[in-house]
């Protein structure tokens, strides 16, 4: 989850530098440290619950000029910032921060596009407690940290109506990019990097999409409470707008072969296909009606919105009990949207303890102000039905917490005889996904244990000459900074390799 | 986007759709369908692929005008627009070395299997067409399909799918007078699946069906279109749409299609008042 623990050393000179510069002091004598050790977090102004759960407006309301510069007047400018080694993707956090400080906030806004292409998107769904904040001084001081995440949306909404381009991240190293076409396939947060960073070092880039809306996860996954489609639209329009072409209902693997993409002429991929498929329980009663992967139902509401029928056609499963099972962020972003839905009683099935659920902390944070409920350490065995085969129930079985498993958590125990049932009407699976095979099966990859393609982490290369990925399909089920990162990485190394082939 | 070149209505409720979509057309195969979605505001619905054009980039596409998204499309003229055709998605059928192969077609599919016959039919297979419809007067493409048929029969609803045992008595009667037939490939509306792979159980005569279950993506990504054969759960889109309809869950198939039954009537409700207004 968190980024790397030590900085490169041309970086922690970098830092060191941009802090040495004046302006930073003066702001640094302007308000003690001790000063600035007395001032409390600003929480982030939100819709109120009774409101919230009725619509599909965004439940943070995001803070003010006036909060985000209290907020950044937290920040102490430290020396020996934690922060920015807790960011995957290095983000020079005191810098943007102190920028606030000052009021110029389209450099702040610079600052970050240096590194993050997608600032507004992280800023909102980035697990900010497990990576930069977590790492923030002011907690080692006994303090809450300052809060980061809030401060990078703020800075990206603040300046999404403007194209500010920033500046070049690198020069190219020499492959008449121009001349090249590189094709990137999905267009998730680790595609659109890739093609924003390729586009920047002066590559023609091509996105391929399956789908007919651009976004990927944060198009058909995140729901538009968490991630206004207008904030995810402005942040394509920017990658358009750096030449960057999107083909959607384009899907490699059938539309067309890699094959066919190399002969018309494209000579590096970044396969960013996702974890686009659904894990299912294997239980008895999975394919009853009324029991839904977390995709589907998401994919319904998100991407078709369904949550609007009839005005838009797709029609969306409504009821009364809904059980959501799993504990991730796919989890809580089902259940909460099944509240919205207009369900009386939503649940949460986790077969974990509350420690162990891998979701943002806000988002759990959220749920359980909204009155979700939820249910530790039990599991369903079976899916009840009716005569018609629609789901009635379903029976559950209580687990203790055992030995620590291979992913450093105790791992759950069945507890024999604590079967129990309950009644629901509707049950999502959100238990996890693993890489889409569509395209993968179809290429000579070395693939990992769940059907992820396996790269040198370095270079997110995969075994096939000119061919990288990153994001989900290489990482199973993780997270939108991460699969940025690989995107990052990936441009770079599409970079040399085409410059490389050139000689 | 994709521009509308042709719409055609071939007999009552059933409509012929020309789109253009070069891709799609480039990269067809016998047995493969499309996702379309018809507007902005619309679904995404699997339709068969029905012929395709590499040349002028088209595809074509049988429908039966049934719901919310078939009517929008039914509605449509040339150089109109629909949203999006993404494809071609699905598995061809896989067609072991047969030397004679039966097609039952009916209502949708008697469109969606003429690419098999004619792929069939020039690979030097022996094809034998069978069309389903409710008389007469709903037969359409027969003469294209003759083309590429050693036999071409008709069967009507009044005769067959009523008491099934007629059904059962015809292909078997088939089989018999060819009995090198090792094949029967079924695209249509479930219950001529149904009763088809019912009866060819019966002689144990292999036969793949064409599943339409509800789909939303159509790439592997969401399971709505789960179907379980031999009690494994398999995903129409991406592992299908050709199945072995012996070993099919058949109670499980009509269900599942039935899950949005209610909001797809409130939906064509609403669609039909739309029009409505449109026409006064």
């Amino acid at each position: 989850m968190s980024g790397k623990d030590r900085l490169e050393s041309g970086q922690a000179e970098r830092l060191r530098k941009a802090r040495e510069m004046d302006w930073r002091k003066v702001l640094r004598r302007e308000i003690s440290v001790q000063n600035r050790l007395t001032r409390p977090r600003h929480n982030m102004p939100e819709q109120p619950v009774a409101n919230r759960v009725r619509n599909f407006l965004e439940v943070n309301l995001g803070y003010t000029l006036e909060l985000a510069r209290a907020e950044a007047r937290r920040c102490l400018d430290c020396g020996q910032p934690g922060c920015v080694a807790g960011c995957p993707v290095a983000i020079d956090i005191p810098t943007f921060i102190k920028y606030i400080e000052a009021g110029e906030l389209d450099r702040a806004l610079e600052k970050i596009r240096e590194t993050n292409g997608l600032p507004a998107i992280c800023g909102r769904v980035c697990p900010q407690e497990v990576q930069c904040e977590r790492a923030c001084n002011l907690v080692q001081a006994g303090k809450e940290p300052v809060a980061i995440g809030h401060l990078e949306r703020f800075v990206a909404d603040y300046l999404c109506t403007r194209e500010s381009t920033g500046p070049l991240p690198t020069e190219s190293r020499g492959a008449e990019p121009g001349k090249c076409k590189v094709a990137v396939v999905g267009s998730g947060p680790g595609g659109l990097t890739a093609a924003a960073d390729l586009a920047r070092l002066g590559y023609q880039v091509t996105v391929f999409e399956a789908l007919h809306l651009p976004g990927g996860v944060l198009a058909y996954g995140i729901p538009e409470f968490r991630l206004p489609r207008a904030i995810l639209q402005s942040e394509i329009n920017f990658i358009r707008a750096l030449g960057v072409e999107i083909k959607t209902n384009f899907i490699v693997g059938r539309t067309a072969s890699l094959d066919d993409l190399k002969q018309a002429g494209y000579l590096a991929f970044f396969l960013g296909t996702g974890a686009g498929l659904p894990s299912f329980m294997n239980i008895p009663g999975e394919n009853l009606l009324g029991v839904y992967s977390a995709n589907e139902y998401l994919t319904r509401v998100n991407l078709m919105k369904g949550f609007r029928f009839p005005e838009f056609d797709t029609p969306v499963p409504r009821a009364r009990r809904v059980a959501v099972i799993g504990g991730g962020n796919v989890a809580m972003d089902a259940v909460r949207t099944a509240l919205r839905l207009g369900a009386s009683q939503a649940v949460i099935y986790y077969r974990r303890s509350r420690a162990e659920m891998p979701a943002r902390a806000e988002e759990i944070k959220h749920a359980e102000e909204e009155g979700i409920e939820f249910n530790f350490l039990t599991v369903p065995v079976r899916f009840l039905g009716n005569e018609r085969g629609q789901l009635r129930g379903m029976v559950l079985q209580r687990l203790a917490l055992g030995e620590v498993d291979a992913s450093g958590r105790p791992r759950p125990v069945p507890i024999p005889g604590s079967e129990f049932e309950v009644e629901v009407d509707l049950a999502v699976v959100a238990i996890g996904q693993s890489p889409n095979p569509l395209l993968i099966k179809q290429l000579p990859l070395k693939l990992g244990p769940w059907g992820n393609i396996e790269v040198d982490y370095q270079t997110m290369a995969t075994g096939l000459e000119g061919v990288y990925a990153g994001g989900d399909a290489v990482r199973g089920g993780a997270t939108v900074i991460l699969a940025m990162g690989d995107g990052r990485t990936a441009a770079r190394s599409i970079d040399f390799y085409l410059s490389r082939k050139k000689d | 986007m994709n521009r509308v070149v042709l719409v055609e209505r071939l007999v009552p409720n059933l409509y012929r759709l020309v789109v253009e979509a070069p891709e799609v057309a480039a990269s067809a195969r016998a047995g493969q369908f499309v996702m379309v979605i018809p507007d902005g505001k619309g679904e995404r619905i699997p339709i068969n692929l029905a012929d395709w054009d590499k040349e002028k980039g088209t595809v074509d596409l049988v429908f039966l005008n049934l719901g919310v998204s078939t009517r929008k499309l039914a509605s449509l003229k040339p150089g109109d627009r629909v949203e999006g055709i993404a494809g071609p998605l699905g598995r061809a059928p896989e067609i072991p070395a047969a030397t004679e192969v039966l097609l039952v077609g009916g209502c949708y599919g008697v469109g969606g299997l003429y690419p098999l016959a004619r792929e069939l039919k020039q690979a030097g297979v022996r094809v034998i067409f069978l069309a389903e419809a409710r008389s007469r007067a709903y037969l359409y493409w027969q003469e294209r399909l003759k083309k590429f048929s050693d036999l071409f029969l008709t069967v009507f609803r009044s005769d067959c799918l009523g008491p099934a045992q007629e059904l059962r008595e015809l292909i078997k009667k088939i089989k018999s007078g060819h009995p090198d037939l090792s094949l029967v490939l079924v695209m249509g509306c479930s219950y001529l699946l149904f009763k088809v792979s019912e009866a060819t159980a019966d002689i144990q005569l292999k036969t793949l069906v064409s599943l339409n279950p509800i789909m939303v993506d159509g790439t592997g990504m969401c399971g709505a279109c789960r179907v379980s054969v031999a009690s494994k759960t398999y995903f129409a889109c991406v592992d299908g749409p050709w199945f072995e309809g012996h070993g099919l869950d058949w109670k499980e198939y009509f269900n599942r299609r039935k899950a949005f039954l209610s909001q797809e009537e409130q939906a064509l409700v609403r669609l039909d008042r739309e029009f409505w207004k449109r026409t006064e």
